[in-house]
């Protein structure tokens, strides 16, 4: 279990961090360049937790949403850095046990991403939100839950499932193409077992 | 100052007033109408966060960080006024669409909180440079590695951000097409995602390197070159705030009584 | 003891099965200035990397031999330390800056901070470096917001101020406009005079013979030899190792000129000496020229104009016609040559004005409708790359231009080993080093065979070979009727490579002419604030 969250503090897993960001925000912004109906914001926080394992996974997702909301003044925004810390922790603990190693296995990876975002989002959107989540789908379906007079939190439920699970599920897919395609010297700077061999 | 950044140094004393004061005056507003527990309190404090905004000459700024919220208002007016559980007294109504007194009210509970959190907030991340905070928090023992992580963010984002560009012409002028049914527009996703990702993991290993030849991860204590002077306003400011928070509780636990 | 001394040392990165370097020894002096020379993957960079313990201490893999630079061993010493013996500067100026930092100032203090030096100390030693490099001005402004020779001043200040015993600079002016490369060796001659140790990797050997004391030469990770310059640039074996000797010691190879100990000169003054003193003068050089199939009009403007932001005009009735020569367009950045191109390839739209394409108004035209007509090479290749295999990548242009699978990979297979890239199709191309990417690039488009090839930079990176193969593969597709464009820095290469050449600055075209006639003209270059191609400036000086 210790293994799992094995993490090194270094100058190249620290500067990870940022990268990730950033590459949370081009997703966010491609996606709404082409039109697509998907987020895709935390493309980064996945590769982050699939590189530097759960907790720079986690650090990746949290700092995302306090940056996001520094620059946008939104503090709500802060509070779902718990969402994001979750899909972090969630991604780096099941690729850690090997479900980022091919296509279908990942699904499962993403299933826990999208879980993690479920969970923690649903009682924070009741808190706040009254149960919505601002998607038009999913608030369509909250409102269908309220007229026929289910609980406000399975509603709220229901709501995010819709929402984030696709979103989630897309998002490991791209993140495994890409971590697919990452060049050895890349993967062997996050090799949380790497040592100097000697030669003489 | 870079792109990321809501702050803009106009050289006013809430600009140079310490960035905990600004913290407090934020958890402050937005604590005191929750604890005293009466709708008024949210309009002392959204009226005072409004004040505050004009004298610190940023409210035409604030607009945009508040506007992005009226929609999320008008959805919670709607499925609340609507459909909440526990309507009973019509209020209004529109055709077959029926307002209820207790949803639209419980919905004016959430949507009066929202406006404040916002408001505060606007306050202090107009005000306040990042760097500033991040550096204060450093002083106080933070972890001068996730100092340099959210600072790094303000930075490195923003010159991420400017590739966008290059790399839709890169792509186009190979005959790639962006725009068109989902599908072709879906396929357009990975050959702009992927050479930021890429260049982005690569370009890690350069700054780490950067950052390791220039005494990163050192054991012993950072040196810190600013100095600022606490103004005399950050202690009497403090002394205010804190005062009010013990006000408001205060009143609560005699109103229970 | 010598102040670096390196035995047996042996490396290999992780993941691979080539050592990188193989049974290293030599000892270095303090005091002294080392160049290192060689081709690209010959083993440099790790070397220089191996000084200051990066390699194996950051980058892992296995390691054999011993370093100590003043007594302390590399591979036991954590990195954080030892950057206060040995400091280090790199290519790329972008990724040396910390990002920590929101002044050049405060990037400049970083390390020191690091370091924990009292405030006053770092203070005053910031302000002391800055000033001696010449960007006390800068101080307050973002880092990140510097032209690429500020910035590369900046990374260079970063590491005086930590006053480390050694530096080492590898090709820190490689991917620098010329004026960013002068002012960044106007420093590296200031530092010459310090006493302090340098040891600098370098493609410019004109430049670096003239402040080297010894030279390391590299290939295969082995050192071929570590010798004085003229010795170094006197050998026979430099084009195996992919390397070309200076403009100075070519010409008085080819004249037979030799100092009394038999090498040949590498310095322009000894050039100059041996010249007068054999009473010889160098004819004016014909280089072969480049036969292109004809001057038939392919790219015409007419009273074009154009800006960026409104009332801040790049361009005012701009009239240019291009044909199938072969085109180098030449002048400081800023001076509107990206703007140029980019309006031809149809990714800026002319505020007013035409743009003719084969006599084809195509001003109104998208990127898209032209991109089977025009090619346009990057100049950062990892703005483009996003497949995971080099054939890959350079089908992609191809099969979106409607290419059938067939043809595609038969025009991707030729690109591919037109860039000298053959044997790699299959490989990563993130897995390649930058100058093959870049290759690739110029491949991937290549390979869509079109009318027009426009190149931004490509030299950038390259080492002689790599520019050997682009200057093949210019002549190869002007023979074949293919307008090439290229905006280019490397004033050599424009001599050896173009048949035309334009002039710009500010906007305009300054001169529009053969390569011999604008190399000739002193007032011109000196307006554009551009050099002289070495050779040139030999034969005219050696010619009075």
């Amino acid at each position: 279990m210790g293994n799992l969250f094995k993490t090194k503090l270094n100058a190249a897993t620290i500067v990870l961090i940022p990268a990730c960001i950033g590459i949370n925000y081009l997703g966010k912004l491609f996606a709404s360049l082409l039109k697509l109906p998907l987020w895709l914001d935390c493309i980064g926080t996945c590769i982050g937790a699939c590189l530097g394992g759960p907790v720079i996974g986690g650090v990746c997702g949290a700092i995302n949403n306090i940056i996001y909301g520094l620059t946008t003044g939104d503090n709500i925004t802060l509070i779902y850095a718990l969402t994001s810390f979750g899909i972090g922790i969630a991604v780096g603990v099941t690729a850690r046990m090997g479900f980022m190693e091919t296509l279908p296995k990942s699904l499962i990876c993403a299933l826990a991403a999208g879980l993690a975002a479920v969970i923690i989002s649903t009682p924070l959107n009741v808190m706040f939100w009254g149960g919505t989540t601002g998607n038009v789908w999913g608030d369509a379906a909250f409102a269908v839950t309220q007229a026929n007079g289910l609980p406000v939190l399975l509603g709220s439920f229901i709501d995010e499932i819709l929402v984030d699970v696709p979103d989630k599920i897309i998002t490991i897919i791209i993140a495994f193409f890409i971590l697919k395609g990452l060049p050895e010297k890349i993967k062997a700077l996050y090799d949380v077992n790497a040592e100097v061999e000697r030669l003489d | 100052m870079s792109g990321l950044s809501l702050y803009v140094d106009q050289g006013t004393y809430l600009n140079r007033l310490h960035p905990y004061t600004k913290l407090l005056y934020v958890l402050t507003a937005i604590l005191v109408p929750l604890i005293g527990g009466k709708k008024i309190l949210f309009a002392v404090t959204i009226a005072s966060s409004i004040l505050l905004l004009i004298i610190g000459k940023t409210l035409k700024r604030a607009v945009p960080l508040i506007a992005f919220s009226f929609t999320l208002i008008i959805v919670i007016f709607l499925v609340q006024g609507l459909f909440f559980h526990k309507n009973e007294i019509p209020l209004l109504s529109l055709g077959f669409l029926v307002f209820y007194r207790e949803g639209v009210m419980y919905a004016a509970g959430i949507c009066l909180n929202i406006l404040n959190m916002l408001l505060s907030f606007a306050v202090f991340v107009l005000n306040t440079p990042p760097q500033e905070l991040v550096e204060e928090l450093e002083k106080n023992g933070f972890s001068s590695k996730f100092g340099y992580v959210i600072n790094s963010v303000f930075q490195i984002v923003p010159q991420m951000m400017k590739t966008k560009d290059t790399i839709l012409d890169a792509q186009r002028s190979r005959g790639m097409e962006t725009e068109g049914s989902l599908m072709t527009r879906i396929k357009a996703f990975l050959p702009l995602i992927s050479p930021v990702v890429m260049s982005a993991l690569i370009n890690t290993r350069e700054r780490a390197i950067a950052l390791e030849v220039r005494g990163f991860g050192r054991k012993n204590k950072k040196t810190f070159i600013s100095e600022r002077q606490k103004l005399k306003g950050d202690t009497v400011i403090t002394a205010l705030l804190f005062s009010l928070l013990i006000l408001a509780v205060v009143w609560r636990v005699k109103s229970c009584l | 003891m010598s102040l670096i001394q390196i035995e047996h040392l042996k490396y290999r990165y992780p993941g691979t099965d080539r050592l990188a370097l193989d049974d290293i020894t030599l000892s270095i002096e303090k005091g002294e200035f080392i160049g290192i020379v060689g081709r690209n993957g010959a083993g440099k960079s790790t070397l220089g990397q191996a000084v200051n313990g990066l390699v194996p201490r950051f980058h892992n893999g296995a390691y054999g031999g011993k370093v100590t630079v003043s007594g302390v061993i590399a591979e036991n010493t954590p990195v954080e330390e030892m950057c206060g013996h040995v400091g280090l500067i790199f290519q790329n100026p972008f990724n040396q800056l910390s990002g920590a930092a929101e002044t050049v100032f405060n990037e400049v203090a970083y390390g020191l901070q690091n370091l924990g030096f009292p405030a006053q100390e770092i203070r005053s030693r910031v302000e002391e470096v800055l000033k001696q490099l010449d960007i006390w001005e800068y101080r307050e402004r973002n880092p990140f917001e510097l032209s690429g020779g500020q910035m590369q001043r900046v990374a260079i200040a970063s590491i005086l101020c930590m006053r480390p015993e050694v530096i080492i600079l590898d090709e820190p002016t490689s991917q620098l406009d010329p004026q960013g490369t002068e002012e960044v060796f106007r420093v590296v001659e200031d530092l010459t005079d310090t006493g302090i140790t340098i040891i600098m990797i370098e493609q410019k050997l004109e430049k670096l013979a003239k402040y080297c004391d010894r030279i390391i030469l590299m290939e295969g990770g082995k050192v071929r030899c570590f010798d004085t310059p003229e010795k170094v640039f006197s050998r026979e074996d430099l084009d195996e190792c992919g390397v070309e000797p200076p403009a100075f010691t070519r010409i008085c190879r080819e004249y037979a000129l030799t100092l009394q100990d038999g090498t040949y000169p590498v310095k322009l003054e000894d050039a100059e000496r041996l010249f007068r003193e054999k009473g010889v003068s160098p004819e004016k050089d014909a280089p072969a020229k480049i036969v292109s199939s004809g001057n038939e009009e392919v790219f015409r403007t007419s009273e074009l104009d154009f800006s960026y932001i409104r009332n801040v005009q790049i361009f005012k009735g701009l009239n240019i016609l291009l044909d199938e020569r072969p085109t180098a367009v030449i002048g400081q950045n800023g001076a509107g040559k990206t703007t140029l191109v980019r309006l031809l390839k149809g990714l800026l739209k002319p505020v007013s004005g035409r743009i003719y394409f084969r006599k084809e108004d195509i001003s109104g035209k998208t990127v898209a409708m032209l991109a089977d007509k025009v090619g346009y090479v990057f100049q950062n290749p990892d703005d483009q790359i996003f497949k995971y295999k080099v054939l890959d990548e350079v089908m992609f242009g191809p099969l979106n231009i409607g290419m059938t699978e067939k043809t595609a990979r038969e025009e991707s297979l030729n690109a591919i080993s037109l860039m000298g890239l053959s044997g790699l199709e299959n490989v990563n191309p993130y897995d390649l080093e930058l100058y093959q990417r870049k290759m690739t690039a110029i491949a991937s488009v290549v390979a869509m065979d079109t009318d027009v090839i426009i190149l931004d930079e490509p030299t950038i990176a390259q080492d002689y070979p790599g520019k050997r193969l682009i200057g093949n593969m210019i002549r190869e597709l002007s023979r074949k009727g293919k307008l090439i464009i290229a905006i280019l820095h490397d004033m050599d290469f424009v001599e050896e490579n173009f048949e035309r050449v334009i002039v710009m600055a500010h906007g305009r075209i300054l001169m529009d002419g053969s390569a011999d006639e604008v190399f000739a003209e002193d007032q011109v270059l000196a307006e554009a604030r551009l050099q002289k191609p070495y050779i040139t400036a030999l034969r005219e000086i050696l010619g009075k």
